[in-house]
C-alpha cells in the first residue's frame, strides 16, 4: 500500500465494476463499515470484489478507506461491496451517527480519572 | 586548171575520208557515251530502288517505333503508376516482341524504370507530408482526450450519485476508445506513444488495454505469471496499445456470444500475452498479409492501408520494430479463430514488489497464488521459519525454471530472483527477522519479497491480512509454538498494555525497587524462551489487571 502510483492510472474504474454504477442496494454510505465474514469463496469473483474482500480480510473498514486502498472511486466501491453484500460475503453496517459517538472530552477525562486512580 | 578540180576532188575525198573517219569515231564515242549512260541509268534506277526500299523501311521502322512509344505512353506507363499503389497488377510488353531485347526495347525498359523511381520517391514524399499532417493533428486530440481524462477522473472520484456515475464511466469509456484511436494513428504516423508509464506490473498493462474496447466484457485474462511480474516503464504503454489491438481484432472478428481468452505464462525468453478468439479465422494469404504487417519488417505507407485505413496491424508493426517486441500470428487458434502471441522479451521485463505496490484492483489475480491460498494450513505465521518456509519455498522458485536456470538479464535483476537460495535462508532461520509474519504469508506467493521484509509501519490492509491465517489456522498466539523470531503488532501492544499493567500492578502493591520491577517482568512467563507464550500469559495479566 506504499507504493500509490504517481502516473496516469492504467486500469479505469469502470472496469472494476465492469461499467456498472447503479450498485444493487442503496444502503452503502461513504462511511458504512464493511466487515468481511468468512464464507466460502465463489471461484469465479471477480477480480476487483476478490480484491475487496482480501484488504478487508476478516477485519472492518470503512466504505471510503476501502476506496482509498483500491484506489477507485467511492461510487465503484460501493458497487463492489453490494454485489458482495448480496452474496454473503461481507456484511454492512450503517455508519455511526455523530450524535451516537462518545464524547472526546468525556473520554478525556474518563483516562484523567484511570490514572489518578491507578497512582 | 585541171589541177584545180583534182586538187578539189582530193581535196574533198581527203575531207570526206577524214570526216568519214571523224564521224565514225563521233558516232563510236556516241554510241559508247549512250551505253554509258544507258548503264548510269540503270544504276540509278537501281539505286531509286534501294532507296525506295530503304525509305519504306525507315517509314515501317518508324510506325513501330512511333507505335512503340505511344504505346509506352498510354499502356505501360499507366499501368506501372498504377502498379505501384497495386503490385497486382501487370504492365504489358512491347508491342512487338522483338522489340524486347533490342536497344529500343532496353530504352523503353529505363524510361520506365526511371519512372517506378520517380514514383516511389514521389508516394513517400506524399506520404511523409501527410504523416507528418495527421501526427500533429493525432497528437493535439491525444494531449486533449488526456486531459478530458483527468477532469472525467476528478468527477468520478468527487461525485458519488450512481446516475452521474453512470454516466461518467460511459464517458470515460468513450473518451478511452477515443484515445485508442488517436493514439494508434499517431503511432502509425510515426509518433512517440505521447505518454510516459512508472513502472508497471504486465497484468495491468493487459487490463488496461482491454478497457480500451467496447466488448471488454467478453475478454477473459487468465494471468499465470508470478506475481509482480512487471514491465520496464517504456515498454508499459506499447505493450497496452498492442494487446488492445490485438483484442479489438479478436473481438471484432468474433461472435458477441464468445469470449476471448488471454493467457499471461512465462516462457523461456520472457512473458508471453496469447490471444485466442474464437471468431471466423483468417485465410492463409489474410494471415501472411497480417504476420507482414506486424512483423514491422517493411516501412508502412498509409496510402497502403486502405480507405478506411485499418491502422491496428501496422500501429502493431511500427511499435514491435522501435520496442523489441514480437508478435506472432502465424497460427490458427485451437478454437478456430485467430491466435496472437505477443512475446515480451527478458530485458523489458522487471519486478514490483507487489506487497509494496499491488496491481490494480480490477486485475486478475495470478494463478500461482492461488496455491498457498487452498491450503492454509501448509503455512502458519506462528511456526518457525526453518522448518515450515524453508522447505515451501523451492516450489514456487523452481516451478518457473527460467527464473533459476536462465542466465537472461532478468535473472540478474536487483531483486534476488533466486541467483542463490542462501539469502533466504539466512533471512528465515534469522529469529529476530523484522517482520517475519508478512513474509511468511507472502513468501511462496513472491519469494523474491522475503529478502526485503515489509516496514513494520505497513498500514492497514496488511495488518488486516494477518487476522485470518491467525484465526482460521492456529489459536491465537499458541503457546505450544517453539519460538517466534518477532512480534506481530498484536503481540507488541499486547507485550507492552502487559508491562503496563504490571507496572501499574507492582505499584499498587508494596513499593518496590525497579531491579523487582525487572524481575517481575522477566519472570512472570513460562520458562521457555518463546515470545509468543510470553505474549499469551501477559495477555491474561492483562485482562486480569485492566479492570482495576
Amino acid at each position: 500500500m506504499t507504493g500509490r502510483r504517481s502516473g496516469r492510472p492504467l486500469v479505469p474504474a469502470y472496469l472494476a465494476t465492469g461499467g456498472v454504477a447503479r450498485p444493487s442496494r442503496n444502503s452503502l454510505e461513504r462511511l458504512s463499515v464493511l466487515t468481511g465474514t468468512d464464507g466460502p469463496l465463489p471461484t469465479d469473483l471477480p477480480a476487483a470484489q476478490l480484491t475487496l474482500l482480501e484488504t478487508l480480510d476478516g477485519g472492518s473498514l470503512t466504505v471510503v478507506e476501502t476506496a482509498a486502498l483500491l484506489e477507485l472511486p467511492v461510487s465503484a466501491v460501493r458497487v463492489l461491496a453490494a454485489a458482495l453484500v448480496d452474496q454473503g460475503l461481507v456484511v454492512a453496517r450503517p455508519p455511526i451517527p455523530y450524535a451516537a459517538q462518545p464524547d472526546t472530552d468525556l473520554l478525556k477525562r474518563v483516562a484523567d480519572g484511570l490514572r489518578a486512580l491507578k497512582l | 586548171m585541171i589541177e584545180i578540180p583534182e586538187l578539189a576532188a582530193g581535196g574533198l575525198a581527203a575531207g570526206t575520208l577524214s570526216a568519214l573517219f571523224l564521224g565514225g569515231g563521233l558516232l563510236r564515242t556516241r554510241r559508247q557515251q549512250a551505253r554509258q549512260q544507258a548503264r548510269q541509268h540503270e544504276e540509278i534506277a537501281t539505286l531509286r530502288s534501294h532507296l525506295d526500299v530503304a525509305r519504306q523501311e525507315v517509314a515501317h521502322a518508324t510506325r513501330a517505333f512511333t507505335a512503340e512509344v505511344a504505346h509506352l505512353a498510354q499502356q505501360r506507363i499507366p499501368a506501372e503508376a498504377t502498379r505501384a499503389a497495386h503490385p497486382h497488377i501487370q504492365v504489358p510488353g512491347p508491342l512487338h516482341a522483338d522489340v524486347d531485347g533490342s536497344e529500343l526495347g532496353a530504352g523503353l525498359e529505363d524510361a520506365l524504370e526511371g519512372l517506378r523511381t520517380a514514383i516511389a520517391q514521389e508516394r513517400k514524399r506524399v506520404d511523409a507530408a501527410a504523416r507528418a499532417g495527421m501526427r500533429g493533428a493525432t497528437r493535439e486530440i491525444q494531449a486533449g482526450l488526456y486531459r478530458l481524462q483527468d477532469v472525467l477522473r476528478g468527477l468520478q472520484q468527487r461525485y458519488d450519485d450512481p446516475e452521474l456515475t453512470q454516466t461518467l464511466f460511459t464517458l470515460d469509456h468513450e473518451n478511452e476508445q477515443s484515445l485508442r484511436r488517436a493514439q494508434v494513428a499517431a503511432v502509425v504516423c510515426g509518433a512517440w506513444v505521447g505518454l510516459a508509464r512508472e513502472e508497471s506490473h504486465l497484468v495491468e498493462a493487459v487490463t488496461g488495454g482491454q478497457a480500451r474496447l467496447v466488448g471488454y466484457h467478453r475478454v477473459r485474462v487468465h494471468h499465470h505469471l508470478q506475481d509482480g511480474t512487471a514491465l520496464v516503464s517504456h515498454a508499459v504503454e506499447p505493450v497496452a496499445i498492442i494487446v488492445a489491438e490485438l483484442l479489438d481484432n479478436a473481438l471484432r472478428h468474433s461472435s458477441p456470444d464468445t469470449d476471448v481468452v488471454v493467457n499471461l505464462e512465462r516462457a523461456h525468453h520472457g512473458v508471453t500475452v496469447t490471444i485466442d478468439d474464437a471468431g471466423v479465422g483468417m485465410a492463409t494469404d489474410e494471415r501472411a498479409h497480417a504476420q507482414r504487417m506486424v512483423a514491422g519488417k517493411d516501412p508502412i505507407l498509409l496510402s497502403e492501408l486502405g480507405d478506411p485505413p485499418r491502422m491496428g496491424l501496422a500501429a502493431i508493426g511500427q511499435l514491435t520494430r522501435q520496442f523489441d517486441l514480437s508478435v506472432d500470428l502465424s497460427s490458427p487458434s485451437p478454437y478456430g479463430g485467430v491466435r496472437a502471441v505477443l512475446l515480451v522479451r527478458s530485458h523489458l521485463l522487471s519486478h514490483i514488489d507487489p506487497a509494496e505496490r499491488r496491481p490494480a484492483a480490477s486485475a486478475p489475480r495470478s494463478t500461482r497464488k492461488a496455491d498457498p491460498k487452498t491450503d492454509p494450513h501448509a503455512e502458519v505465521p506462528s511456526r518457525p521459519y526453518a522448518d515450515d518456509v524453508a522447505p515451501a519455498l523451492p516450489a514456487p522458485r523452481t516451478a518457473p525454471d527460467p527464473y533459476a536456470a536462465a542466465p537472461d538479464p532478468y535473472a540478474t535483476a536487483p531483486e534476488p530472483y533466486a541467483t542463490a537460495p542462501d539469502p533466504y535462508a539466512e533471512a528465515h532461520t534469522r529469529p529476530d527477522d523484522p517482520a517475519p509474519a508478512p513474509a511468511a504469508r507472502f513468501a511462496p506467493a513472491s519469494p523474491e519479497s522475503a529478502p526485503h521484509p515489509a516496514p513494520e509501519e505497513d498500514v492497514l490492509p496488511r495488518r488486516r491480512r494477518r487476522v485470518r491465517p491467525d484465526v482460521a489456522s492456529a489459536p491465537r498466539l499458541t503457546p505450544t509454538a517453539p519460538a517466534t523470531p518477532a512480534r506481530t503488532p498484536d503481540e507488541t501492544a499486547a507485550a507492552l498494555g502487559a508491562l503496563q499493567a504490571a507496572t501499574a500492578a507492582a505499584r499498587g502493591d508494596v513499593p518496590r525497587t525497579s531491579a523487582d520491577e525487572d524481575r517481575l517482568d522477566s519472570s512472570t512467563p513460562t520458562p521457555t524462551p518463546n515470545a509468543s507464550a510470553d505474549d499469551t500469559h501477559v495477555d491474561d495479566t492483562t485482562e486480569g489487571n485492566t479492570p482495576r
